[in-house]
């Protein structure tokens, strides 16, 4: 338990750190006139958040762990997650879990962020009810459907190109009746999302 | 419209030979009665269409306070009805379950689109009914994930000058109808909190009644009066909670005893939870002018889960009638005591009038997703006639002395144990889609479901902005296999006269026209029109997406009467998307007529060419 304790907390500084890092110079420099530093602001090449690779490349210590899914499982219900995502997690009210496709990213640290920081289309924000071994527990369960971007592929994953990774097994075949069960690009899986909004 | 003697003679034979005609329907009710003086249809039922606006206009969702969805045109016909075309459409590009009805008024047509809730006006005198404005009211997208069953909107009024809708974000908006500029904008709830707004705005007069949604996430109900002019809020009554929330006082007569004493919206429920107890009220209001009432319906109790509210649960599950300029009731029914299976009362109450008992009635008929169809009469509450419209086994019937179902007790469920084929679903028998009635046949035109679950309850605990549900659900189709069916019913005897399966839940709105037409579409995208009396379905066409909006009809600029209907599936047709066929979202509206002529054919290089006289005509 202790290791486990101190993997989490090592995930999720990590997490933390990095995010401070990557946030604009807000409390490190006192700004300058807007138009003197607009030029000068380093641009990414992806979109989305301002942050590091590091952070999105972050693995779920409890990832695979079979009492660590049955926790998450456990706090998926009770949490009302459930209610929204589905009870198979192939999305109702809010989006399908289980298939390939993240509007914020699919690796286990964007899907802990999505869940600490909450999301604009109404997920709440998770990060005050909740301490980081059960937000990762809950990203173990949502891993164990098999939809998740690999840490590993967390550039592809940012891109929507996921052409070259294995496909998922369980919970590939949900959304629009036409389902093939292997190979569903991600504009099927985009279908898909959309047909359960 | 006046009766002769041998009328009533007539109809019944009528009647009588029709249902003997076809095998599928029930043998006549030998002792119908119809007093004289009163023979529009079969059964004797007539409503009355007050504001009897002009003929060829549709200036509200339902077109007339009542609720029928009953057009007195007649021009397009059970003879020509095969030569119905396109004659224009328009896209809006919203990606959300389209759920209303155009509103036609003057020369212009006012449309308004799911989330992100964008109105138009487009200008019915010129080809192709171009857009003479639009309007972005910019609504928090955090109400998108707090919307139980798709960001939709099931309509909206045109009253004052005005086009009055609600925003999915709980704002009430008020637009110019000449400008498209803003009047005057009332929140009135907070999303945060699991609250939407997706019902149609309905104005009565000078007020706007408007309500809201949110019985998943355990709101709190309540339906308000806004003044049409300012938007100011006249009052707010609640679904639950001690009586002067729910604006219950001594003019309120509820017609059976155990719905009697005080402060009962808070007192049938365990310690505080009428707090977030649901009740919310999404659906529709009827209003009748002479008694100076409007009829509206609550939802489903939260949780969903009935394990942990014992007691009635008042008042969800129900129906008010209140005092149209005060909002205090009148009197309320509930349908599902202590609800089980999340069968909102949020229905359409169509008000009619009917010989029931050797008098007439001022009645009302709503279609529960109880599964039964009660007629109730209008001014006392008390249950005339409740029947099964369709597959249902959580009940063997409704107990006529005090208006409450008899449950079957193998059909309630029980947390963390799976209870096999519940029927029907959450989504009952029917939902929010809207019957239509014709007086010329007496009858009601019904889209039902017909679909069980097995269910399995979760105990929940309420966080503020989550779904305080706790119902996890496997759906399937009932007998016969077909997730739907097109009903048409006999409100006086509760009896189906003719019924039209369907391979998937109906959940489009029915329209009825004088010339004994009835139109409904699909959710795989067939729009069809069907004959009044026999159910022979006369027309279908298919659209480019699902159909879960609801059909009008009107007289354009030209003098020719059109057929509207949205086609954009969404709303909680999903549960049924894994279904082989069930088709991709969209956002058309099509509009038909006798072979596709009208200023939308007339229009483009062939009409400018060689025959520009005629463009437009």
């Amino acid at each position: 338990m202790r290791a486990r304790d101190l993997r989490v907390g090592l995930a999720t500084a990590a997490l933390f750190a990095l995010a401070a890092c990557g946030q604009p110079a807000g409390r490190r420099a006192a700004p300058a006139a807007v138009g003197m530093t607009a030029n000068r602001l380093p641009v990414g090449d992806l979109a989305g958040d301002v942050q590091s690779p590091a952070l999105l490349s972050v693995q779920n210590p409890f990832a695979g762990q079979p009492d660590a899914i049955a926790q998450g499982k456990v706090l998926f219900v009770k949490m009302n997650c459930a209610g929204c995502h589905g009870y198979d997690l192939a999305g109702n009210m809010g989006p399908n879990l289980a298939d390939r496709y993240w509007r914020y990213g699919g690796t286990p640290g964007a899907v802990y962020q999505s869940i600490a920081r909450g999301r604009p289309q109404g997920m709440p924000s998770w990060g005050r009810a909740l301490p980081p071994a059960d937000i990762w527990r809950l990203v173990a369960y949502i891993q164990s459907y098999g939809g998740m971007t690999p840490a590993a592929q967390y550039q592809a994953g940012e891109q929507g190109d996921l052409a070259g990774a294995p496909p998922s097994a369980p919970g590939e075949a949900k959304g629009v009746g036409t389902g093939q069960a292997a190979g569903k690009s991600r504009m099927q899986s985009d279908a898909a999302q959309s047909a359960a909004p | 419209m006046k009766s002769s003697g041998r009328a009533p003679f007539l109809a019944l034979s009528v009647f009588a030979a029709l249902l003997a005609a076809c095998h599928k329907t029930p043998a006549p009710n030998q002792g119908l009665a119809v007093p004289s003086g009163h023979v529009q249809g079969w059964t004797g039922a007539t409503a009355n269409f007050a504001p009897n606006g002009p003929a060829g206009e549709w200036p509200s969702q339902a077109r007339d306070y009542a609720n029928t969805r009953y057009s007195p045109l007649t021009q397009i016909t059970p003879a020509n009805v095969a030569r119905l075309r396109t004659a224009w459409s328009f896209s809006d590009g919203a990606q959300y379950g389209h759920e209303g009805a155009p509103i036609v008024v003057g020369d212009t047509m006012y449309l308004v689109t799911p989330f992100p809730n964008i109105a138009y006006a487009l200008d019915l005198t010129k080809p192709g009914a171009p857009i003479k404005w639009s309007f972005s009211p910019n609504p928090s997208p955090i109400a998108i994930g707090k919307a139980c069953c798709d960001a939709v909107l099931r309509g909206w009024a045109v009253a004052d000058g005005k086009l009055i809708y609600n925003l999915l974000d709980d704002h009430t908006v008020a637009v110019d109808i000449k400008t498209g500029k803003q009047v005057w904008r009332t929140k009135m709830d907070n999303p945060e909190n699991g609250t939407t707004m997706t019902m149609a705005a309905t104005v009565f007069g000078d007020k706007v009644y408007v309500g809201n949604s949110g019985g998943e996430l355990g709101t709190r109900g309540w339906l308000a009066a806004l003044d049409v002019a300012t938007g100011k809020e006249l009052w707010r009554a609640y679904g639950s909670g001690p009586d002067t929330d729910v604006k219950i006082g001594p003019d309120f007569k509820p017609y059976y005893d155990w719905m009697k004493g005080k402060d009962l919206g808070a007192a049938s429920w365990p310690s505080d939870m009428w707090k977030h107890g649901g009740a919310s009220s999404w659906g529709w209001v009827s209003f009748d002018p002479q008694l100076n009432l409007i009829y509206y319906g609550t939802s489903n109790p939260s949780p969903r889960v009935p394990a942990q509210r014992p007691g009635l649960n008042l008042w969800t599950a129900a129906m008010f009638a209140r005092d149209a300029t005060t909002g205090m009731a009148k009197w309320a029914f509930q349908f599902t005591p202590h609800d089980q299976w999340d069968y909102d009362g949020v229905n359409e109450n169509i008000l009619i009038d009917i010989p029931f008992q050797g008098r007439m009635h001022k009645a009302l008929v709503q279609f529960n997703r109880n599964g039964f169809a009660y007629t109730i009469d209008r001014q006392t509450g008390q249950v005339l006639v409740a029947q099964p419209f369709g597959n249902l086994n959580w009940a063997t019937g409704v107990d006529m002395k005090t208006g409450q179902p008899i449950v079957n007790p193998a059909m309630q469920p029980k947390p963390g144990i799976k209870l096999v084929n519940a029927c029907p679903t959450d989504l009952g028998v029917k939902d929010w889609q809207p019957a239509a009635f014709s007086p010329r046949t007496g009858l009601l035109y019904a889209p039902t479901l017909n679909v069980c679950m097995d269910l399995t309850d979760h105990v929940q605990s309420y966080i503020a902005g989550t779904p305080y549900d706790g119902m996890e659900m496997t759906r399937h189709p009932g007998p016969g296999g077909n997730w739907g069916a097109f009903i048409a019913w006999d409100p006086v005897h509760g009896r189906k006269v003719w019924s039209i399966p369907e391979n998937f839940m109906l959940f489009s709105g029915a329209l009825a026209t004088a010339s004994d037409l009835v139109f409904y579409g699909t959710v795989d995208g067939w729009f069809r029109a069907v004959d009044a009396r026999t159910g022979k379905v006369l027309w279908s066409q298919k659209l480019g997406s699902g159909i879960i909006s609801q059909p009008i009809t009107y007289t354009g600029p030209d003098g020719r009467q059109y057929v509207a209907v949205y086609s954009g599936v969404g709303g909680a047709t999903s549960v049924e998307s894994k279904q082989a066929g069930f088709p991709a979202h969209g956002n058309t509206l099509y509009v038909f007529s006798i072979d596709g002529a009208g200023p939308g054919a007339a229009a483009g290089m062939l009409a400018t060419v060689t025959a520009a006289g005629k463009a437009g005509g």
